[in-house]
């Protein structure tokens, strides 16, 4: 046998990186099944067109602008850079946490290099560069374009701005967003390692996607947060004047950073205005007074600058830390896990007495649970239908500051937080059945299915009312009680659970799929559907609460509600069952066009599979 | 009697390129029937449209007579299919993916409890029952996916490889379970490359050689085609191989034992 030579490693250890940031680009980031050129080709549209897109929109008030000020416009753009910094460090960490399982080494690393004779501490070097080149990789990708667009968009009208002045914005903006992006990638990183040291392997193992979809949760919430924080609250923070939550900071960290390296230039920046054109009078004085309070943070964005530059390698530094530590021996292939829990057994018992009357229900039933508490997209699917419903509820409160007066005077926002949160929720389950958790495991359904979808369907919708209507509607109660009282509490939760259950039946008419069992296949046209789609959740929503409002003001009026809603479940079960009398042959192989037919590059493709 | 199974002049194409053509054959109640040949040969694509997996390009498949595709799930409800790779919702449990196959079978609750519980036990899984399947071994996930073939009682078994990664003890129990199922009037289609097994238990074999039929027939009838006193093993190896083994397996070795 050839011994293996310290001499050797280098290459060895850059062959296992290799293999490592294969299989995360492979297996995690895209799915397994996918193209890997074309996923990469659309990820990287996605990230560029979003960056444009974003860049221009909060861009478009000095684009828009004839005469743009030094003053203000140094003022103006630090609720911009806060929101370039905070979408960075949210985005870089979702990312991050899309790979999750992959920033450790894994059983199957162990089954694909354990038998080669390769040092430990090699495997760990390698698996920890493939995840520092990814999120490194992926900071810089992400804030690429925004660093070099949105320089130019924000002194395009500042007319006393040179070109060094731009390319030192373009500096300023590329690092501060891009430590921002580190701060996110490691700080999921060092998140991970230091429960990983407290909690054990074994424990570790229990609470992984536990912790993994409350990040999740966390990071879509500051994400959709971001843009909501106004002008004057950024200004206010840095200058102290209000008190700033913890979440927050981070990002105000990295504001100072980027204003201490190129803020100061748009400033200082000389006026000079069109010809025939005068600076005096109330120009003049908003320019010096905005001039004045923006020198006024200097030292505010000093202290500030100072803890930017010393938290990316403090949290850098704990994230290799506990990686290096937690990874030190490749994990063993043993079986490990969940055992039968008292907890499990309780929740079986429900579920079985809840769908006892006919085995598919129980199958959709129990399968639909399953999958969306543990299978890794459906969680992050839920996640993200949590957080936009947890966001909602923030920024409803915090506008009405927790208080709703009488009721025909409450805010539509307080009373449209229980049907927006069942709404999104429910919509996360709709795109989650499109999504089958294990492609390759679904010929066991396809063998075991005897034809008919509409039992498995009922399970399907019956483990949803559970998980995403009565679950989130109690746990929402003891805030509608304090806002609203408990009589409207109650009739307000009655009439969400029957709103839900309208929407639900609603949203899966028409579908002729098997829920979780079907290949996925992409909407056709997501530009318009997905905003669209968006807009209708709220629109909707928030016309309900309206009707809630109205209907909620006398008995008789509620009462017809009820009947109303009551009458729309039953006609739109009624209308589902029609359907679905007919039954055409169900496609399990569904598979979306080529990208050449979607382009019109192809017009025929013959396919002899 | 009329054949429970019968495959008449399959042929499948995949992008152009024929896996298999013309591929016929008849299984009897209560017979085993042997796929053999070597890799690439055709025998998972013929056991893939024997399941209804898949679509044959050309020919037809009847099962008691009538073409499946006419009735397809009936007819799925009736095999009990173990594939040729593992792949399992590895976040389910043994359990909980035999409980999820059972109900959508429509087995009803106490008999699939029972019949899980009792197989678990049979097979030497119960410890494992409840841990998920992303941690069970090679041998361990076979031995869910037979159990999952077993549990509606099918009358026609597609036995892909069934032995692969199981320990000896279970293989054993396997090799004799088949006959014992074929006893009691279950078709067996047993595609393997292990000769010696297929020998025992197959009275019938077809044997596969670049997408097409070259020898079927019992056992018996492929040895008298060769020498006399051959196994099963020189009968193929006559007929499929066309590599002297031995010169090939020195030819390894040269190679392994090259150095820089």
């Amino acid at each position: 046998m050839t011994a293996f030579r310290d001499a050797d490693a280098a290459p060895v250890g850059r062959l296992v990186l290799g293999l490592f940031l294969r299989r995360l680009i492979d297996n995690d980031v895209i799915s397994p099944h996918a193209d890997r050129h074309e996923s990469l080709a659309v990820l990287g549209a996605l990230v560029v067109t979003l960056a444009v897109f974003v860049t221009f929109f909060i861009s478009s008030e000095y684009l828009a602008a004839f005469i743009q000020l030094p003053g203000p416009t140094a003022l103006s753009a630090l609720s911009d850079r806060f929101l370039f910094i905070a979408a960075s460090i949210a985005v870089s960490a979702l990312a991050t946490l899309m790979v999750w399982d992959a920033l450790a080494l894994e059983a199957r690393d162990a089954a694909i290099l354990g038998p080669l004779p390769i040092p430990a501490p090699t495997i760990t070097r390698a698996k920890l560069a493939a995840a520092l080149l990814f999120g490194t990789v992926f900071a810089i990708a992400l804030n690429a374009v925004p660093s070099v667009l949105y320089p130019v968009f924000l002194t395009m009208n500042l007319r006393g701005m040179d070109g060094r002045g731009i390319l030192q914005l373009m500096v300023g903006h590329a690092t501060s967003v891009v430590m921002a992006g580190l701060f996110g990638f490691f700080g999921i990183l060092a998140t991970r390692g230091v429960c990983r040291l407290i909690t054990g392997e074994r424990g570790f193992r229990r609470i992984s996607s536990t912790v993994q979809s409350a990040l999740v949760v966390f990071a879509v919430t500051a994400l959709l947060l971001a843009p909501t924080v106004r002008k004057t609250v950024v200004h206010d923070w840095v200058a102290g004047t209000t008190p700033v939550r913890w979440p927050v900071r981070p990002a105000l960290w990295y504001l100072g950073a980027n204003e201490t390296i190129a803020g100061h230039i748009v400033a200082e920046t000389a006026v000079v205005l069109p010809p025939r054109f005068s600076f005096v009078g109330f120009p003049k004085r908003q320019d010096e007074s905005s001039k004045a309070a923006y020198r006024a943070l200097g030292p505010a964005f000093a202290a500030l600058a100072r803890r930017a530059w010393v938290s990316v390698p403090v949290v850098a530094c704990l994230g290799i830390i506990t990686f290096l530590w937690t990874n030190r021996r490749v994990p063993d292939q043993a079986a490990g896990g969940r055992g039968r829990s008292r907890l499990r057994e309780r929740l079986r018992g429900i579920g079985q007495r809840l769908t006892e009357s006919n085995p598919e229900t129980q199958a959709g039933f129990f399968f639909t649970w399953q999958t969306l508490t543990r299978s890794a997209p459906h969680r992050t699917i839920v996640a993200i239908a949590v957080a936009a419903a947890f966001t909602h509820l923030l920024i409803v409160l915090a506008a009405s500051g927790g208080h709703a007066p009488d009721l025909p005077s409450t805010p539509l926002g307080l009373l449209a937080i229980n049907t927006l949160s069942l709404t999104s929720l429910i919509a996360g389950l709709r795109y989650a059945v499109t999504v089958p958790p294990e492609v390759a495991s679904n010929w066991k359904i396809r063998m075991a299915w005897l034809g008919d979808e509409r039992d498995y369907l009922a399970g399907v919708k019956r483990a949803a009312i559970v998980a995403l209507v009565i679950v989130p509607l109690l746990a929402l109660l003891p805030l509608d009680v304090g806002l609203f009282g408990l009589r409207i509490s109650v009739a307000h939760s009655i009439f969400g659970f029957l709103f839900a259950m309208a929407t639900l039946d609603g949203l899966f008419l028409g579908y002729r799929q098997l829920p979780f069992a079907c290949s996925y296949v992409p909407i056709e046209n997501p530009k318009l559907l997905w905003p669209a789609g968006l807009s209708t959740v709220v629109l909707v929503a928030y016309e309900f609460a309206n009707v809630e409002r109205w209907a909620m003001q006398t008995t008789a009026r509620t009462a017809w509600l009820f009947i109303g809603l009551a009458a729309l479940v039953v006609l739109i079960k009624i209308i589902d069952r029609a359907q679905r009398r007919e039954r055409p042959p169900m496609n399990f192989d569904a598979r979306p066009a080529w990208a050449t037919q979607r382009l019109g590059l192809f017009e025929r493709v013959v396919n002899h599979d | 009697m009329q054949a429970r199974l019968e495959a008449r002049q399959l042929t499948k194409y995949y992008a152009a390129i024929p896996a298999i053509r013309d591929v016929s054959f008849t299984l009897e109640p209560g017979s085993i029937l042997g796929l053999l040949g070597p890799n690439g040969s055709g025998k998972s694509t013929t056991v893939s449209l024997l399941t209804g997996l898949r679509e044959p390009s050309a020919g037809q498949i009847l099962f008691d007579g009538r073409n499946i595709t006419d009735r397809l799930v009936e007819y799925k409800a009736r095999v009990g299919y173990v594939p040729e790779e593992a792949h399992l919702y590895t976040f389910l449990s043994g359990r909980e993916h035999l409980e999820m196959i059972g109900r959508l079978r429509r087995l009803p609750a106490h008999l699939l409890t029972h019949k899980i519980s009792t197989l678990f036990d049979l097979f030497g899984l119960t410890g494992a029952a409840d841990q998920p399947i992303s941690g069970y071994s090679k041998g361990m996930k076979q031995k869910v996916l037979l159990i999952a073939a077993l549990l509606h009682d099918p009358d026609l078994l597609i036995l892909d490889e069934p032995e692969s990664g199981l320990d000896l003890t279970a293989g054993l129990v396997l090799r004799h379970l088949i006959p014992i199922l074929a006893a009691r009037g279950k078709t067996i289609l047993y595609s393997s490359h292990v000769l010696d097994h297929v020998e025992r238990l197959c009275a019938d074999v077809v044997v596969l050689h670049h997408g097409r039929i070259v020898a079927e027939g019992p056992v018996s009838q492929l040895r008298a085609m060769t020498r006399q006193n051959a196994s099963l093993e020189d009968v193929i190896a006559q007929l499929v191989t066309t590599v002297d083994p031995a010169r090939t397996a020195g030819d390894i070795a040269d190679v392994c034992g090259l150095s820089a």
